[in-house]
């Protein structure tokens, strides 16, 4: 217990300070003293100097939102892998196991490849999309309904491989000068295009998930122990399930919609924290939520001032998660468990 | 003694095909039941069906009077545990941690254990000798052990049935005796009622109160050990012929016929 509560004030710590570093580290230079002078006119409500204008229009629009941004996808995607991973007592898921993901980059690649060019519609299909294709899944595997938790993962695999041939075909008949290079930026998911109206969408959604997960955290312990032990001391597990299923996807289609697919945060990062202080979800939760947090604002930090042309985020985690899932695995041989 | 578990003409399906048909039986205080029957007799589904993880289509089950389908799950789990059969791959949680869950049915939904709930965990590993286990992890023990824990578990949640998914399953010889030895004695003890599913009449004879025999989704004899331990119901049950042979202390063992053919030694 002490150690994970170490570790907890430990990361909270370097978070803080990361945040406080990353907003003013960037291709555009802030000092810390520009913010004190913003902070100064911000309170008094005064006019900011000339230079200071561009820099705030920057700090406010871009930076701060997008710093935050991180935060909250890192929480956000890490512990709905790690629910998932309980829910599915598989360490090898990640929350687009259902084909929330796969849906969402569909439904996003329709708005880009939609004529009209409404760039407001493409969060919109996007969440509809990837919630159509949870649904779709739940519902395939409760008409099945014997051994519920393959069977959810089987037909996730259905749902996930049909959005897949339909993006293809989006791919293939979309315009290969214009259209077919957004789909593929898209897909690969950047912090870049973060707006307070995004970030007004997925607090609450997140912050909410998070404090539900938190309050469910044994009861996560216990339903990882299979329906039947989970059954006999009292829960009913399908019910459970689909509520922890209906929030995380929402989660995760809330931030694909906003920022596309952001890979391996939802499968490494539980791995991560399971290492460090055990699989009690008591204790796992929180240290997840921090290290995904953590990851991806370092991630960013570094997909946004590597070079002068934006690298998408996607591509650093995903160059960064594999090895260090090389490395999770090779540590932790012999637990019984991989 | 009380009846506390009742079974009233329990009939299951899988589909179309019947597992269980017009099955009744009860269960009283501080008494050992052993289920015995062959591989897919439906003895698992029987013992699923006692405490409503599976909901009979034809008859019913009661607990203390009342049917178990109007019971919350959370209600029937403060009465009746279960050990299944199959110890299941998890995350590495302690054994101190996979035992503290069976106080779940006594926490609200969103309440982790308190120190008094790791307490009563401690205190059930140490009324099974198992104390040195609570900081191991679940996943590096042996079948014993953590059947053991399982039992314990099990010990932790609820005071008055505990269901056995053939409890020795997993254990070396002298640890399957072991073990339902420690079972009969918490029986014994605490007057709790034990139902076990079990593979070898013998365990049976040896340590069974009351033995329920399953053939073909069937009762086929039902009544106290001594009684309905015989070779002509072993031999019905299982459609071969049986031996019976005297064990030490003048107690009954059976042997079936196949365990006469070529047994010849070479000395």
């Amino acid at each position: 217990m002490a150690k994970s509560r170490f570790f907890v004030v430990f990361l909270a710590a370097g978070l803080i300070i990361l945040f406080l570093t990353l907003l003013i580290v960037g291709r555009f230079a802030i000092t810390v003293a520009d913010l004190g002078s913003m902070l100064d006119a911000f309170f008094s409500g005064r006019a900011v100097a000339g230079d200071l204008v561009t820099k705030q229009l920057v700090f406010w629009w871009i930076r701060l939102p997008r710093t935050l941004m991180a935060i909250l996808v890192g929480m956000g995607l890490s512990v709905s892998g790690a629910v998932y991973q309980a829910l599915f007592r598989n360490p090898l898921v990640s929350p687009d196991i259902l084909g929330v993901a796969a849906g969402c980059t569909f439904g996003a690649a329709l708005g880009l490849v939609l004529p009209g060019q409404n760039y407001s519609l493409i969060p919109l299909l996007s969440l509809s999309f990837g919630l159509l294709a949870v649904t779709m899944t739940v519902v395939i595997a409760r008409l099945i309904s014997v051994k519920p938790v393959i069977v959810l993962v089987l037909a996730g695999m259905v749902i996930l491989s049909f959005f897949n041939a339909l993006l293809m075909v989006l791919k293939y008949f979309s315009d290969p000068y214009e259209e077919l290079p957004s789909i593929v930026f898209w897909i690969m998911g950047s912090l870049s295009r973060v707006t307070w109206h995004d970030l007004m969408i997925l607090a609450p959604t997140v912050v909410i998930g998070l404090i539900f997960f938190m309050a469910m955290r044994f009861r996560l312990n216990i339903l990882s122990l299979g329906d039947i032990q989970a059954k006999s001391l009292g829960l009913n597990p399908s019910l459970f399930r689909l509520v922890l299923i209906f929030i995380s996807s929402l989660i995760v289609a809330l931030t694909v919609a906003s920022c596309g697919q952001i890979c391996w945060i939802g499968l490494i990062i539980p791995h991560m924290a399971r290492t460090l202080v055990g699989p009690d979800h008591q204790r796992m939760l929180p240290v997840t939520a921090l290290l995904g947090a953590i990851f991806l604002l370092g991630a960013d930090g570094l997909a946004r001032s590597l070079s002068t042309a934006e690298i998408p985020v996607g591509i650093i985690t995903a160059l960064s998660g594999a090895p260090i899932f090389a490395f999770l695995l090779y540590k932790n041989r012999g637990s019984g468990w991989v | 003694m009380g009846v506390i578990l009742e079974c009233l003409n329990l009939g299951f399906r899988y589909g179309k095909s019947v597992i269980l048909k017009d099955v009744s039986f009860t269960v009283e205080a501080g008494l050992f039941y052993a289920i015995l029957g062959k591989n897919g007799s439906g003895k698992t589904t029987l013992l699923h069906c006692l405490n409503g993880i599976l909901k009979p289509d034809t008859g019913r089950v009661e607990l203390d009077r009342q049917n178990l389908v109007l019971l919350s799950r959370q209600q029937i789990a403060r009465r009746i545990s279960l050990v299944p059969q199959e110890h299941l791959e998890i995350f590495p949680f302690t054994v101190l941690d996979v035992v503290v869950m069976g106080r779940a049915p006594f926490l609200k939904m969103t309440q982790a254990p308190a120190p008094e709930d790791y307490q009563l965990a401690r205190d059930a590993l140490r009324m099974l000798d198992a104390e040195n286990l609570a900081a191991a992890s679940f996943n590096r023990i042996s079948g014993g052990e953590r059947q053991l824990a399982l039992l314990a578990a099990a010990l932790v949640q609820a005071s008055r049935i505990m269901l056995l998914d053939e409890p020795t399953n997993h254990l070396d010889f002298n640890n399957q005796f072991r073990l339902l030895a420690q079972v009969k004695e918490l029986c014994r003890s605490r007057q709790l009622s034990v139902v076990a599913t079990m593979h070898d009449p013998n365990m049976a004879r040896l340590y069974a109160d009351r033995v329920i025999m399953v053939g073909e989704g069937r009762i086929v004899a039902q009544g106290p050990t001594a009684e309905v331990m015989t070779t002509a119901n072993i031999d019905t049950l299982y459609q071969t012929r049986t031996f019976e042979i005297c064990g030490p202390g003048n107690k009954k063992l059976f042997l079936p016929q196949a365990a006469t053919a070529g047994t010849d030694i070479d000395h």
